[in-house]
């Protein structure tokens, strides 16, 4: 989002206060989503359930082509429209709704380096899985991906997408891992989460931060999506406390409105 | 004893060990862990053995580029700079590693080679004039692709501006991240305790650069200087471990300076003086063969005949000299 933007968007935001018909839009739930996509949507739905705002999910074919960075997923709220973690969360802060006002300097600064640490470690790591491991994409990713659209045009945006995913990969280091590596790298990840979070209710204490909404949203994806191989999801199933301050969180937060 | 693992490394310029941040990751940490390298400095990628710079060949002759697998490779070797590091220390070190990548890492690319003054002035010029001859011509160049594809994917925007925009929200994610590291750092030395773990060399890799050219847009420099403990944390690293690099910069600065001009320190230039004279020579006897001011016929005749005469002038005019 550009800067003038965002400070226009921050300025209107305090002005007016969260309205009742805030929506989310995501891919299609059940025949087109896939793992990555999923999991940043939860962790967003997870961050407005803990700041209290309600947000209605709203699913279309053709949402990463509506959201203003091509990312998934984003809000409506009022005439704004934001997309990603870390701005809605910028916007929820403008409107006076905010997890992190009670940590000092050194806190938030940790908690800022562990949400890039998911970022780069889990995020890219459903990315390889999905895209470069070729039993993957052919079974799941590219068939799910590109399911809306007629034939020509699947394949065709979804290979285009596969390539540059590939490409981002080879960018970021990541091109000429295997995928036993890449699990050692989600392995390496969940111990550092699962050290850090130790016995505590949540990251920092016992007040859930934006944080806790990121690993969680990515955690339980992870733990309830059937992909090849569920090899990615016994590496959590080994740390127990992620375990169940995953199930503490969907109960505390998901559990009223899912029954 | 087997042969020590050989390490190539990029040149150091600025009173800095090396000028890449890579590679200056990879140097650090084999020297907080006093890991016995083999160093190999070099401004010439082609000739190691990975293709590009850092690499590291062990001594069963495996060839490893990327830092994180240099430094896993190193402490499987039992240089371990992170021995004293609690788990919890250790998980934090991977996320503020990881905070680097995300926010550091592309303002880094930004200001070394999209900045257009930065590139010109400092990055192209570096590299050209220390890569070697046929090499410097287009090795920047495609070095400046390079990022600037890597620049384009870590965002994940289709097309890249170089405009104001891209540079302030760049800028200002690096400014925050700066700020998260120095709050981190807070007063201590290091960032556990009191000897240099893979954090310290991570953060020095990437806050040295900036700290240490001399960019014509250093927006990002200020900002560093203005983090006290940062910056200091940086100078105590090149201080305490780096001691040569820095004295060499000290001693050489007063000896290059006085010279001044831009043009003055390009290496081997009796030869390209040489190389551009002949080649100038060339193209002026080629041009008047060709405009026919000069025939082959003509020449071959003259060859025959004057020689005499000058000499006999020449000598006249000696004499009369004398």
């Amino acid at each position: 989002m550009s800067l003038a933007a965002e400070a226009f968007v921050s300025q209107m935001a305090a002005a007016e206060p969260w309205p009742e018909n805030a929506s989310l839009y995501q891919p299609l739930k059940e025949d087109q989503i896939l793992l990555s996509d999923c999991a940043t949507s939860l962790a967003v739905q997870a961050y407005l359930r803990m700041c209290g705002l309600p947000v209605q999910v709203v699913c279309r074919a053709n949402a990463e082509y509506m959201s203003p960075s091509g990312k998934i997923p984003f809000i409506h709220v009022g005439n704004q429209v934001v997309s990603e973690l870390g701005p809605i969360v910028q916007f929820t802060k403008a409107k006076g709704h905010s997890l992190s006002d009670g940590l000092d300097d050194v806190q938030r600064a940790e908690m800022k380096a562990y949400m890039e640490l998911v970022n780069n470690m889990l995020l890219t790591a459903e990315l390889y899985i999905q895209w470069c491991d070729e039993a993957t994409a052919a079974e799941i990713s590219r068939p799910r991906y590109s399911s809306p659209y007629p034939w020509p045009l699947s394949n065709i945006l979804a290979y285009q997408k596969q390539w540059e995913v590939r490409r981002k990969m080879n960018a970021v280091g990541w091109g000429g891992k295997n995928l036993e590596q890449v699990y050692e790298d989600v392995s390496q990840c969940c111990q550092a989460l699962s050290q850090r979070l130790g016995t505590q209710p949540f990251f920092f204490n016992k007040q859930p931060t934006e944080l806790d909404a990121l690993v969680f949203g990515h955690l339980f994806t992870i733990l309830t999506t059937r992909l090849t191989s569920s090899e990615l999801a016994e590496r959590i199933k080994s740390y127990s406390n992620l375990l169940s301050f995953c199930r503490r969180i969907e109960q505390t937060y998901f559990e009223d409105k899912s029954s | 004893m087997a042969a020590p693992d050989e390490l190539f490394c990029w040149e150091g310029d600025w009173g800095l060990p090396s000028v890449s941040t890579d590679c200056l990751v990879v140097l650090a940490y084999a020297q907080f862990a006093g890991a016995p390298l083999k160093l190999h400095k070099m401004s010439n990628p082609w000739r190691s053995p990975g293709g590009s710079l850092p690499a590291l060949r062990t001594n069963q002759k495996d060839t490893l580029t990327r830092p994180s697998d240099i430094i896993i490779h190193l402490r499987k070797q039992k240089y371990n700079a992170d021995y004293d590091l609690s788990a919890k220390e250790g998980a934090d070190s991977l996320a503020f590693i990881s905070l680097m990548e995300e926010k550091l890492a592309p303002a880094l690319i930004y200001t070394f080679w999209v900045e257009p003054k930065n590139y010109v002035e400092v990055t192209r010029r570096w590299y050209a004039e220390h890569m070697p001859f046929p090499l410097n011509f287009f090795l920047p160049g495609r070095m400046q692709r390079q990022q600037l594809e890597k620049l384009r994917l870590l965002r994940g925007d289709e097309l890249l501006e170089s405009g104001d925009e891209l540079e302030k929200e760049l800028y200002r994610d690096a400014a925050e991240c700066l700020n998260l590291l120095s709050q981190r750092l807070g007063s201590s030395k290091f960032f556990f305790g009191d000897s240099p773990s893979s954090l310290d060399a991570y953060v020095f890799g990437h806050l040295a650069p900036i700290l240490k050219s001399k960019l014509p847009n250093g927006k990002l420099q200020q900002h560093l200087k203005s983090l006290e403990n940062l910056s200091s944390f940086c100078t105590n690293i090149l201080l305490l471990y780096f001691p040569r690099d820095d004295r060499e910069s000290s001693s050489q600065q007063p000896a290059s300076q006085p010279e001044g001009g831009d043009f003055d320190h390009v290496p081997n230039k009796r030869r390209k003086q040489f190389l551009s004279a002949l080649a100038a020579l060339g193209a002026m006897l080629s041009y008047a063969l060709l405009t026919g001011m000069v025939s082959i016929q003509h020449v071959q005749q003259e060859a025959l005949e004057e020689p005499p005469d000058l000499r006999t002038i020449g000598s006249h005019e000696e004499d009369g000299d004398d």
